[in-house]
């Protein structure tokens, strides 16, 4: 494999946090002539590393999101070459995410919105006890996914009104709908018919990435 | 133990002491006073009630001997003392004092 | 021949083979073993867990002798309250639904708890909760406790008077995320000890702690550092503390009890610091993944438990309610699933409670 050393550099350099290590990985992967596209992939998997790692409990927040400004610093020394090579510095997705409206748990709906945001999509963060109007108007206003979380057996049915507006309206294929939270299964994901369920942040966030990219 | 409709019957019948059926309560409240395992705390028990650590979960043996020490029962027998008058008899089976006890006795004149 | 019928976490049945089951049974007990740092479940447990889970009869239990003691959480709310809290939703008095329990649910302990289930929304009622206590603990035989959820949740905005850290984090604001955590869990304390401290003055044998640590570490810190001021202030108090999950989750990151970092310990050192707090009892709580089997999952919670077990100085009573325990998540749990997992938290992970 081409820059195999530059990949387990960078990887290992995202999973240990560090900005100042990330930083040396990226310009160490630039000067061996390693694409700027190859790099921030090799980042995205180690930022991967980093959520599974958090849940597990070996990895705390802060080191999380100590990763992600390492990723972030790493964009902007590789920007000039990704605009001079026409590649784009986008964000993967616009992403609103929330905890459905009655229910005012938020911990996992936010730990979420972080991954997503350090895996490189934009998101809008909508809190808790979200109106779910908002929802609605969010995917209208340019929201490509849609992640709505609910810790409660009462609240989680929120989660098939919006989906059912979403098809009075007709707009239902232009959002893909993530569902997570305590009381959420993939059959009750099936059986609203939504598009991914995620048993944990990492899971939900690799789901995202995944589908991105095979599209 | 959970919290889901109906979740009680289930752990009852496959590892509960039962309660004031049995001496459930007395382990209970050793374990939670003095901070006895399981262990330890059954054989206390059994110890003040001068029965066997298998007898203390026996239904049978446990229904007459509360009577008998007036600790409280699951059926409504009238006359028998429920509340703090059976948790008196308990603070002296036992040898521990319970919180309501202390707070009914600081009650009276 | 897949003939072995077991469930999924979601609760489905299904059915596996022994080898299958084996398998799962396997890749459980080493993911609890690989996050925790503790040992995989022996030949002989695993024997014995095999034969729990494939059973052929409906329902399983303990062998005579191993009975262990069997305390609630939320209270009169499994009865009273609506299914978001799995509740069946028939509506009596507490003192109703408290005998009820005592007398015809083979309770050893129950509890009191208010329908927001949380300490900061009993602050402003707690005159009309010391009342209730009062009455039940006049009828009532068993140890009968007061339960809350220390939910710090609720101290950080829109609800509370603090930034919501996780926020704040993604704001890349670190050190603003950690001290809102920190203030929050001062006020936490502060408010365990005001609400314990009342409840007992009426007579409560003791506080549960119900899900600690739900809004990671900082809640974790503040719940031990009430606990402690409860413990100093109420000598004979019972007191139970039990967890949200398996581990602790760093939000801050660096907060600590008694000079140890909380996030990321799991239930064999949790119960450690619990102790110190003032804890009389330890509730270990492992999550159930629905994508798992049971066989996955019970071997890996049995795992965790059993290492905590062995390592506590005080009993632990093991969380088995819906989505904790290896118990499936789903409302009405199937009772096989159920009695699988109770009988072999008691046999295998020796636990004191459930």
């Amino acid at each position: 494999m081409a820059n195999e050393n530059e990949i387990k550099a960078l990887h290992d350099a995202m999973v240990a946090y560090k900005v100042p290590g990330i930083e040396a990985a990226v310009n160490a992967a630039r000067e061996a002539g390693m694409p700027a596209n190859d790099i921030i992939n090799a980042m995205g998997d180690g930022m991967t590393e980093v959520g599974v790692l958090f849940e597990r409990g070996k990895l705390f927040l802060p080191h999380v999101l100590s990763a992600a400004a390492g990723m972030k610093k790493a964009m902007e020394i590789l920007e000039p070459e990704m605009k001079a090579s026409g590649t784009s510095t986008q964000a993967k997705a616009s992403v609103v995410m929330g905890t459905v409206e009655g229910d005012v748990h938020d911990i996992g709906k936010s730990i979420c919105s972080t991954m997503l945001q350090c895996a490189g999509f934009d998101v809008h963060d909508l809190g808790r006890d979200v109106p779910t109007p908002q929802f609605i108007n969010e995917i209208k206003g340019g929201c490509t996914f849609c992640g709505m979380s609910a810790l409660m057996t009462t609240t989680m049915t929120v989660q098939k009104t919006v989906i059912d507006i979403l098809k009075s309206e007709g707009i239902r294929d232009k959002v893909t709908i993530m569902i997570g939270g305590a009381p959420v299964t993939q059959a009750y994901a099936d059986k609203i018919g939504a598009d991914i369920y995620g048993e944990s942040a990492s899971e939900t966030t690799q789901k995202a990435k995944t589908l991105i990219s095979d599209a | 133990m959970g919290d889901t409709a109906g979740m009680a019957v289930p752990h009852f019948m496959a590892s509960g002491m039962g309660g004031i059926r049995s001496a459930g309560d007395l382990v209970a409240r050793m374990e939670y006073s003095k901070n006895m395992k399981v262990g330890k705390a059954k054989d206390y028990v059994a110890k003040k009630l001068g029965i066997s650590t298998l007898d203390i979960a026996d239904e049978y043996i446990m229904r007459e001997l509360r009577e008998e020490l007036k600790i409280g029962t699951v059926t409504g027998l009238p006359g028998a003392p429920r509340g703090i008058a059976a948790k008196m008899n308990i603070e002296k089976l036992l040898d521990i004092k319970i919180n309501s006890c202390e707070k009914f006795r600081g009650m009276l004149r | 021949m897949a003939d072995i019928y077991t469930r999924m976490g979601d609760g489905k049945r299904v059915t596996m083979t022994k080898q299958q089951i084996l398998d799962d049974m396997q890749a459980g007990t080493a993911d609890a073993a690989d996050m925790a740092g503790v040992p995989i479940l022996d030949a002989n447990e695993l024997d014995k867990l095999l034969d729990i889970i494939a059973d052929k009869n409906r329902i399983v239990g303990v062998e005579p002798g191993n009975e262990v003691v069997l305390t609630y959480d939320i209270g009169q709310l499994d009865f009273t309250g609506d299914n978001g809290n799995s509740g069946n939703g028939v509506d009596m008095g507490r003192l109703e639904a408290a005998l009820l329990h005592e007398r015809a649910l083979g309770a050893d302990t129950f509890e009191l708890a208010h329908a927001d289930y949380s300490i900061k929304p009993v602050k402003p009622v707690i005159s009309n909760e010391m009342q209730t206590m009062e009455e039940i603990q006049n009828e009532i035989v068993i140890p009968y406790f007061y339960g809350a959820m220390p939910n710090m949740g609720l101290y950080y905005a829109p609800d509370g008077p603090y930034s919501n850290p996780a926020d704040l984090m993604r704001e890349f604001k670190i050190e603003e995320s950690m001290a809102a955590s920190e203030a929050a869990a001062e006020h936490l304390a502060r408010d365990i000890e005001f609400v314990g401290t009342k409840i007992i003055a009426a007579g409560a044998d003791g506080f549960n702690f119900d899900t600690t640590a739900s809004a990671g570490d900082a809640d974790c810190v503040g719940t031990f550092k009430g606990v402690e001021a409860l413990r100093k202030a109420c000598p004979d108090a019972y007191i139970n503390v039990g967890m949200a999950g398996e581990s602790v989750m760093g939000i801050h990151g660096m907060i600590e009890y008694d000079g140890q970092v909380v996030a990321g310990l799991y239930p064999h050192q949790q119960c450690k610091l619990a102790e110190k707090a003032g804890a009389n009892v330890f509730g270990a709580v492992v999550n159930t993944n629905t994508s798992r089997s049971l066989a996955w999952n019970l071997a890996r919670s049995v795992t965790f438990v059993k290492e905590c077990v062995k390592e506590s100085n005080i009993p632990v009573h093991v969380n088995m309610g819906m989505g904790v325990g290896g118990i499936p998540m789903c409302e009405t749990a199937p009772n096989d699933a159920v009695t699988r997992c109770n009988k072999a938290m008691v046999e295998i992970a020796k636990v004191d409670g459930v």
